[in-house]
């Protein structure tokens, strides 16, 4: 619950003991009347005795004339609690004392229990109840809005359970009993209902109490102090330009270690993306000499914060499934480093233009240690692992829940392959055959892609003599043409469609056929700005989704 | 945590040259093994490259390679002493178990018959468990023929129907002509129940797959063994997948009811 949600909850909880409170301490007056005949009562609020309660208020004001109303309620309100015309005990007295004593008398231990918590407040009747005692449901019930309003928890559960619910049910069955109207016989459901929920609410209040605030609001300047502090523990990584240009000649946006808020560039895709931090390029595999291999070892022992959008978290699980996954075998050189993530996810204001995460599914994320809107001058900050929140103490608290985009302008359909059969056809389109003139097979698709997981090995030697050197492993691409590539020449994929038939159906098809959850690609739509023969994986899908189809129903008529 | 990646050293115990291009290692080793599964061995400097097991026996494993590329060049640069670096034992293997009281047809070309070596050597030396062996294998020319000493012993053994082919040319015991020529011999229509293992080239594999079936053979007793680039065995580099299959994990041995539908 955020501190809003407990704010107007707090509200709404005070507003209702003070109306129930106002209902059994006076007869109903006109101007309620008027009010109540225009209320649409709630219907399935959780409570089945409050469910019922409105229902019977509901009937109440649909059967009866507003100009007979007063008259029908006030003299309910004298039977029921006045006993008036009634022999002795043939009513629902409503004092504490009359039903916790075992004589069924007022001001009896109840009584004074009650005049002594309310004497702890410095708190003593108004002049208008002069008429009533201290024990009175009304005078409870309003003790309990005094609560409310004073935000103290433990007072209330203490003064609900040990007084208002230690004698209100048989007071409410009183009611029911006694009663002609359905107004009052609701009201005594709507009580009882109401107290029992409250004194759950008022524990789910107190466990969210006890939890600290999650969600802050801080100058830009206090959360660089945080980066320069966090950076004595962690690299902390994030998109920023770096030199060169893009294929679109904008500048190129590259996750770099950064020192200040004003160094993030959260409103555009990255050219690349944060993959390169826990799999680089390039890693040392180990060093060896002529006898021996040693494990390379990490260059420093900080962890990894990383500001990352929600493609790229959801990216992560992909790359995750394949190096942690694969075959219930785990690889070292990634989980060594993807152990020292943690993840600050930024929100998408807005879906930059070739981002298709929405159709891909992966626009969401709640995968984060920290969550972050920046706002010019501000930042909001939701953490999520606890650990962090000490850095908060300082800071403002806020209801900040970070927001996900809904709609992208790229849409991708994804075609529907349901047997063998349909994917033997779905893989030998003439389709992937047109990319033979477009498709150099430059691979930077691959390079850009969060979910690319592929690799080459590489020995490197140090001396001439080639006895000590390391092993080495590089990024490789399922679109160069040497990829499947075996001794002698021979090449499993021999064109540039065989390999964007590949990839297209790794992505968006094989990768879910064999982990089940999800596909791979996330559509952060990098490889679309990537391509320099300008080729969209999303124009490449919706292709292949609409021959697929075509091919399908001209299979259908054969 | 344990590294998949790591590999480890193992004395070479023996070189046998087998052809010109060809030498069998002898390598120090003892964990057990399943028939058809290959190790990637490497040498510093130079690389490293899935090789099946192509031997075995007590303390020691045999590997024969071909040489053709970077790494298997460093290894015909090793002797009898030397360290070759290696990790394994991956990828899945015939079921042999099942192979057992049955008749069995083995069909390989040139190093393919490395992997199936090892189960033609088991029903030779188990004679009780086999009905039949029908091996065919193939070779370039009488030059390029592997394993000369087990392709005479097999071909002595009782149970054993061999054909020894190369591909253009005629030798003693040697038909002329591919494998895929003699496959009408194998008598499928005689047998009760029986499998059919095809270890080669991939075109190699096609054809002879095409053929058997042709001969009446049921695709579900064919098991063939895919090569495919690899550069790790354990299903992280992508360099072995099709389609959402990994030739290192889920293979390299496959029913030719799945093969059948895999395509590059
Ligand atoms: C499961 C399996 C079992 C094999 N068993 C044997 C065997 O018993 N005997 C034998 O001679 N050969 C075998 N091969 C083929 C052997 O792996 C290649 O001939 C060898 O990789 C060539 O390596 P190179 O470095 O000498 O050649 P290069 O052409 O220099 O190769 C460079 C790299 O490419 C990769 N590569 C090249 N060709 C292949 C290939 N055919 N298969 C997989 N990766 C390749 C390797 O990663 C190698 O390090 C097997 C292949 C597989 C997949
Ligand atoms: S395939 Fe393209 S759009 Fe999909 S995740 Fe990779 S880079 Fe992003
Ligand atoms: S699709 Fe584009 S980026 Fe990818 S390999 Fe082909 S030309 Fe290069
Ligand atoms: S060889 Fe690397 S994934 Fe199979």
């Amino acid at each position: 619950m955020s501190p809003s949600e407990v704010q107007t909850l707090n509200q709404n909880r005070l507003h209702f003991y003070q109306l129930l409170a106002r209902v059994y301490q006076h007869e109903l007056s006109q101007s309620m009347i008027q009010q109540l005949v225009h209320v649409t009562f709630p219907k399935q609020t959780g409570s089945a005795e409050m469910d019922r309660g409105y229902g019977l208020l509901e009937r109440y004001f649909v059967n009866h004339q507003i100009a007979a109303i007063e008259e029908d309620l006030a003299c309910d309100y004298a039977k029921v609690f006045l006993a008036a015309g009634e022999t002795k005990g043939n009513a629902a007295f409503p004092y504490e004392s009359v039903y916790t004593s075992d004589e069924k008398l007022v001001m009896q231990q109840a009584w004074a229990d009650v005049r002594a918590i309310y004497g702890l407040e410095k708190l003593a009747l108004d002049t208008e109840m002069a008429d009533i005692k201290e024990d009175h449901i009304a005078v409870e019930l309003k003790f309990m809005a005094y609560l409310c309003e004073k935000n103290n928890l433990e007072a209330q559960q203490t003064f609900l359970k040990t007084h208002l619910l230690d004698w209100i049910v048989d007071f409410c069955e009183d009611i029911r009993k006694y009663s002609h109207t359905d107004f009052y016989r609701g009201i005594a459901d709507l009580t009882v209902g109401f107290l029992k929920r409250d004194a759950a609410l008022i524990e789910t209040l107190q466990t969210a109490a006890q939890a600290p605030a999650t969600s802050f609001t801080m100058a830009n300047s206090d959360f660089d102090a945080l980066i320069q502090q966090w950076q004595q523990h962690y690299h902390v990584f994030a998109p920023a330009f770096v030199n060169g240009r893009s294929n679109q000649h904008r500048p190129l946006v590259r996750f770099q270690e950064i020192n200040q808020v004003s160094d993030i560039v959260y409103d555009r895709q990255s050219d690349f993306s944060a993959k390169e931090i826990y799999y680089p390029i390039m890693q040392t595999m180990f060093y060896f000499t002529e006898h021996e291999v040693k494990e390379s070892r990490l260059k420093d022992d900080k962890d990894y914060l990383i500001f990352m959008h929600p493609c790229d978290i959801n990216a992560l699980r992909r790359t995750d499934t394949v190096f942690m996954k694969n075959g219930g075998l785990t690889d070292s050189y990634y989980k060594r480093l993807r152990d020292k993530v943690k993840i600050v996810m930024m929100e998408c204001t807005q879906s930059c233009e070739n981002c298709f995460c929405v159709s891909m599914n992966s626009n969401r994320s709640d995968h984060y240690d920290m969550a972050v809107r920046f706002d010019q001058h501000q930042m909001n900050v939701n953490v999520k692992d606890p650990s962090f929140l000490a850095d908060f103490q300082a800071a403002q608290t806020s209801d900040f829940q970070p927001q996900f985009i809904s709609e992208n302008q790229a849409t991708v359909t994804l075609p529907e392959i349901n047997s063998r059969e349909e994917l033997d056809l779905a893989g030998h389109l003439d389709y992937w055959q047109t990319f033979n003139e477009r498709c150099i097979g430059c691979g930077g698709c691959n390079t850009v892609c969060p979910t690319c997981t592929c690799f080459d090995t590489l020995d490197v030697t140090y001396d001439e003599s080639g006895k000590q050197g390391e092993r080495r492993r590089v990024w490789s691409s399922c679109m160069l043409d040497t990829f499947t590539q075996t001794a002698g020449g021979n090449r499993a994929r021999k064109t540039p469609g065989d390999n964007m038939r590949f990839k297209t159906l790794h992505k968006v098809y094989d990768y879910k056929q064999r982990f089940g959850e999800e596909n791979m690609c996330v559509g952060c739509g990098r490889c679309v700005m990537r391509c320099p023969k300008d080729i969209s994986f999303s124009d490449t899908i919706n292709g292949f989704t609409a021959a697929f189809a075509q091919a399908k129903q001209e299979q259908a008529v054969k | 945590m344990e590294n998949i990646m790591l590999p480890e050293p193992h004395q070479i115990l023996d070189v046998v040259k087998e052809t010109q291009a060809e030498y069998t290692f002898r390598v120090a080793y003892d964990k057990p093994t399943q028939y058809n599964q290959f190790f990637q061995l490497s040498i510093p400097k130079v690389g490293e490259a899935p090789i099946s097991v192509s031997g075995k026996g007590n303390g020691y494993l045999e590997f024969t390679m071909r040489k053709v590329g970077r790494l298997t060049e460093g290894v015909f640069g090793l002797d009898k002493g030397d360290t070759l670096f290696m990790r394994g034992p991956y990828g899945n293997s015939f079921p042999v178990a099942d192979f057992e009281g049955k008749d069995l047809v083995v069909i390989c070309g040139g190093t393919g018959m490395s992997p199936v070596k090892t189960v033609l050597t088991h029903f030779m030396d188990h004679p009780e468990i086999s009905k039949s062996v029908h091996f065919i294998v193939g070779f370039k020319d009488i030059n390029s023929v592997l394993f000369t000493d087990a392709l005479k012993t097999f071909s002595e053994q009782p149970k054993f129907r061999t054909t020894y082919c190369l591909d253009n040319s005629e030798a003693p015991g040697f038909h002329k002509g591919f494998v895929t020529q003699y496959i009408k011999n194998v008598p499928f229509a005689d047998f009760d129940d029986y499998n059919v293992a095809i270890v080669g080239p991939p075109m190699m594999m096609g054809f002879s797959a095409q053929e058997c079936l042709k001969n009446g053979a049921d695709p579900k007793k064919i098991w063939v063994s895919f090569e495919r680039r690899m550069s790790c065995a354990v299903g992280k580099c992508g360099h072995c997948k099709i389609n959402d299959t990994y030739v290192c994990l889920d293979g390299p041995v496959f029913n030719y009811t799945k093969a059948a539908h895999l395509f590059d």
